[in-house]
């Protein structure tokens, strides 16, 4: 850009403009040497000795480019391009990541109501059973803590919630045979044994006990496989997880990990009616939802947050339209193209409930079986209604499809499927909760293996709060694993690590080698650096020259 | 005074016709002066007249106008265009405000020409000093060239900061200094470049004292003078500080200047650079690029020390090269200047080429920034080439004036090579 101008004052003007009066041929390659001029004229007519006074004034003008590269190209070349790095705690990024500063195993407590029983007896038949539990091998990452209630063992109507780390609640009761069941709303585990199979004081193991010890197990055996299924997908290494699952266990668990939803406080919930033709019009499905669905919203609230909308599409044309639908046309069926259906509004990822009234079907393998649902992973849920003899629909036929979604949602939400609701939910809160620890701990341990890895990257000072804050909130959750305040805790720590992880100054960073700095340098250093160091040179060769001839002279 | 008068009757006619051509123009063509003050080339975000209406309309409802990003421009416009009526609705005293400006600009140029500065300096007289032109016509081909003249009814600032650089320039040369380092604090306030002019400037000035009051030592001369020039530099802060309540002015008038925040695309080389620009080198290039446009001012006032005025004229082409956010309006400043050195004109060698080269871009400029813009079939490319090609008009003209004014020195030092074919090595 500057070249010719640059090149002209620096070098070419400055040493003089030279004439060559007969052919280009007799070149004056050096006009410093003037006592060649003893030769003939005709062939090679030399300059005249430059003056001191240009000289000086050449080396001043060469001096006064040098000056301000030196005293202020320099400067700013090193204030603007030095890499700025924060301090970031790599040692405990990398702890964090390989599970050695908190490996979520949860203490879970256990409370025994036994109002038959003895004190002491029960005392024995706990201490029995926790041995027992704890002699399990292929039981690890759960501390099963069992305990007697603080109120009297007789107060029947002790709320099983009121503690939160109460997992569950063993109800002891006298009965024939030793059965147990789970209650159907609450977290309790009802257990009747018979009077002779209590042990006795000093009895090592029992039969009962074991059976106890057999029970709870089963009770948290889904917990426990998604909690080393998680384990086994996050960063920690192997050795330090606990060891149990299966691979066909695995597998499954794999299909409904992948299915559920990543994790977020709220969710938009968008409930839609696609109909056919023009009827139905309207839906009663502020009073569907009021009554089927908000129970189980309001329970889940803890975790989640919902916000709902609703919309009425009129002629709405499937993807698919063959009569029966076969199992491959139900990915298709959703017509993403025309179907007004917005991905997350507002930051919350959307949740969205299909309703279609039409005469489809689904295809099922048997005559016998019929279905009117599907769940589509990470996405939603269709359920295709018969068309309504009315324009428009009652609650009480929308009961149906807001039953099937409520249990569809759960499942995206990635709750497990055996035991009572709340024991759902509570075990829902841990396993997110864990899954957030993880992923807060791996994105850590990735941003530390960035940074070691790439050390021309720079890392703002943003980043480092944000990983500052991460750990605090994680050192938070892990002080008490299981409760909902570790949830929360759990969730900001996710937030600001994915946040320093993905830094909008250093993702650009990643793909610039250093090989590119060359290509942003020579620009610069092509059209400027070569006038400026070539005339540099000159100068010091025209200088030594005259140092030389004074020498010669003297 | 009589010989001023003098001056004035000589001159009067011409710029009444040059007022009068600027006037048919604004009245005749009343939808001109908006087209142009749109286009670009004419237009920078540092100079717009369109965003000095953002600006002066926040200012008369006591919002800072700065506020909102849009207005770069020098606080103390601001008063000044508040006093004038609405420019929708009584446009006449705006377009009257600018045509005194362009004449007050003529008027300095016609004494600089007049006093023959450009050919006979105190350090160096060209042999060729008796071919020049007079004030009359130098000041008629600045006030009928065309950049000139859409530069004046497009309305931009840009026009303040050429008078009050013809002015510091004017002033030096009539050996009153300090009025000049007033004039020039004036234009490096108003668009902060002059200040590059300062040594220059300076050296022109000690060239050109009074003999009754010399001051023999050039430190101490310049060093009065770069004092004037800061202390009124510094009461104009002041007076903008009192203004606007704030120092917030120099951040979005001087800082955008130096940060380059603002990417509109204008006939300079620097905001394609910029947009292309690695977000993490883009401190250093912009250091670079300022260090580009000032490493020439050390250089030319060494080399070139006998004549000031020819290093004032150089700077001011370059300038309309190199500087941030560059007008046809600087370009029309240095063509200006030009026409006073018509003594070096048989010397420059490319004349032909470098006029074919900025017509070409004059007539191409606007037909791509238009094929991109409007018709979206040309992209930013095609503009950004065109300025290119503009830009290389520029510089040709400016280092064909830089080989003429040394061979014209060279000739006067070894008279027995004028006319013959030289070779730079």
């Amino acid at each position: 850009m500057s070249s010719p101008l640059a090149d002209r004052l620096d070098h070419g003007v400055a040493s003089g403009i030279d004439a060559s009066a007969s052919a280009p041929a007799a070149e004056a390659d050096d006009n410093q040497v003037s006592n060649r001029s003893s030769q003939p004229p005709a062939v090679r007519k030399l300059p005249p000795p430059e003056s001191s006074a240009d000289t000086r004034r050449r080396s001043l003008v060469v001096a006064s480019f040098w000056f301000i590269v030196l005293c202020l190209g320099l400067p700013i070349w090193w204030k603007t391009t030095t890499i700025y790095r924060a301090n970031l705690p790599l040692s405990q990024m990398t702890d964090w990541a390989d599970g050695k500063t908190c490996s979520p195993v949860f203490p879970l407590q256990v409370s025994v109501e036994a109002p038959a029983l003895q004190d002491g007896e029960a005392q024995n038949l706990m201490r029995i059973t926790q041995y027992a539990l704890e002699t399990m091998t292929d039981f690890p990452g759960y501390r099963l803590q069992l305990e007697m209630p603080q109120t009297t063992t007789a107060d029947q109507t002790t709320d099983p919630s009121r503690e939160s780390n109460t997992a569950l609640t063993i109800r002891l009761q006298p009965g024939d045979v030793a059965a147990s069941t789970l209650h159907p709303h609450l977290p309790v585990l009802e257990v009747t044994y018979p009077p002779s199979s209590i042990p006795s004081p000093e009895s090592s193991s029992n039969g009962f006990a074991t059976y106890l010890a057999t029970q709870l197990r089963s009770t948290f055996a889904e917990e426990q496989a998604i909690m080393s299924y998680l384990l086994a997908t996050s960063s920690i290494p192997s050795d330090q997880q606990p060891q149990g699952s299966s691979l066909d266990t695995t597998e499954s668990l794999s299909k409904r990990m992948t299915r559920s939803l990543k994790y977020s406080g709220t969710y938009h919930l968008t409930f839609s009616l696609f109909t056919s033709g023009p009827a139905p019009s309207s839906w009663d499905i502020e009073a569907a939802i009021d009554q089927y669905m908000k129970p189980v919203l309001d329970m889940l609230k803890p975790i989640h947050n919902f916000t709902i909308d609703t919309q009425v599409q009129l002629y709405a044309a499937p993807g698919v339209h063959s009569q029966v639908l076969s199992k491959e046309d139900l990915s298709s069926f959703i017509n993403a193209a025309e179907w007004p259906l917005s991905p997350g509004i507002g930051g919350a990822p959307t949740v969205n409930f299909v309703v279609f009234t039409g005469n489809q079907t689904i295809g099922m393998d048997s005559e016998t079986e019929t279905s009117q649902s599907w769940l589509i992973p990470q996405w939603g849920s269709v359920y295709l209604l018969s068309p309504p003899p009315a324009t428009h629909v009652p609650s009480d036929l929308l009961k149906q499809p807001i039953l099937t979604f409520t249990s569809h949602l759960l499942s995206l939400l990635g709750t497990p499927q055996s035991g009572s609701l709340p024991m759902r939910l509570s075990t829902l809160t841990r396993i997110r909760s864990a899954d957030l620890l993880l992923r807060a701990s791996s994105s850590l341990g990735s941003l530390a293996r960035l940074s070691l890895a790439l050390p021309s990257i720079s890392i703002p000072s943003s980043v480092a709060d944000g990983v500052a804050k991460s750990m605090h909130h994680l050192e938070l959750a892990c002080a008490n694993l299981g409760s909902t305040e570790s949830l929360e805790h759990a969730r900001i720590a996710e937030a600001e690590a994915e946040r320093a992880f993905f830094e909008k100054s250093m993702v650009g960073q990643l793909y610039f080698p250093d090989e590119h700095k060359v290509t942003v340098y020579l620009p610069l250093l092509g059209p400027v650096g070569v006038p400026l160091v070539m005339g540099l040179l000159s100068e010091l060769k025209a200088w030594r020259q005259r140092r030389q001839q004074k020498a010669k002279l003297s | 005074m009589n010989h001023g008068k003098m001056h004035l009757q000589e001159t009067a006619g011409l710029y009444a016709t040059a007022a009068a051509l600027r006037l048919a123009l604004f009245t005749l063509f009343p939808a001109l002066p908006d087209l142009l003050t749109g286009r670009v080339e004419i237009s920078t975000p540092v100079t717009s007249f369109k965003r000095l209406q953002e600006g002066l309309f926040l200012y008369n409802h006591n919002v800072s106008p700065y506020d909102g990003g849009v207005y770069h421009q020098a606080p103390l416009l601001l008063p000044l265009f508040s006093l004038l009526p609405d420019p929708s609705a009584y446009p006449i005293f705006t377009y009257v405000l600018y045509i005194m400006v362009d004449l007050l600009s003529a008027h300095a140029l016609y004494k600089i020409a007049e006093s023959g500065e450009a050919a006979s300096s105190r350090l160096f007289t060209s042999a060729r000093k008796d071919r020049r032109w007079s004030g009359y016509v130098v000041a008629a081909i600045f006030l009928f060239n065309p950049f000139t003249i859409a530069t004046c009814l497009a309305r931009p600032t840009s026009v303040f900061t050429t008078c009050a650089i013809l002015h510091a320039v004017a002033k030096a040369i009539y050996g009153t200094p300090f009025t000049a380092m007033l004039s020039l604090s004036f234009a490096a306030y108003l668009s902060m470049y002059p200040i590059l002019l300062l040594p220059p400037l300076v050296l022109l000035a000690y060239d050109r004292q009074h003999a009754s009051n010399r001051i023999l030592s050039l430190l101490q001369f310049a060093g009065t003078n770069v004092a004037a020039a800061s202390v009124s530099l510094g009461a104009l802060f002041a007076v903008s500080y009192l203004l606007t309540g704030s120092w917030e002015f120099m951040s979005s008038t001087y800082g955008i200047q130096l940060t380059l925040n603002d990417l509109t695309p204008n006939v300079g080389l620097w905001w394609y650079f910029f947009i292309e620009m690695f977000d993490s080198f883009r401190s250093f290039f912009l250091g670079v690029f300022w260090l580009h446009l000032s490493s020439y001012v050390g250089g030319l006032s060494i080399r070139i020390r006998s004549q000031p005025l020819a290093v004032v004229t150089l700077l001011l082409g370059i300038f309309g090269i190199f500087k941030p956010y560059p007008s046809v309006s600087d370009a029309s400043l240095f063509f200006a200047m030009l026409p006073l050195f018509r003594h070096v004109f048989p010397l420059m060698r490319y004349s032909f080429l470098t006029a074919s080269v900025v017509l070409y871009s004059t007539f191409l400029g606007p037909a791509f920034y238009h094929l991109w813009i409007y018709y979206g079939s040309g992209n930013a490319n095609f503009f950004y080439a065109i300025t290119l090609v503009w830009s290389l008009g520029l510089s040709l003209l400016v280092s064909d004036m830089t080989f003429a004014v040394l061979r014209d020195e060279w000739e006067v030092e070894r008279p027995e090579m004028v006319g013959k074919e030289i070779r730079q090595i």
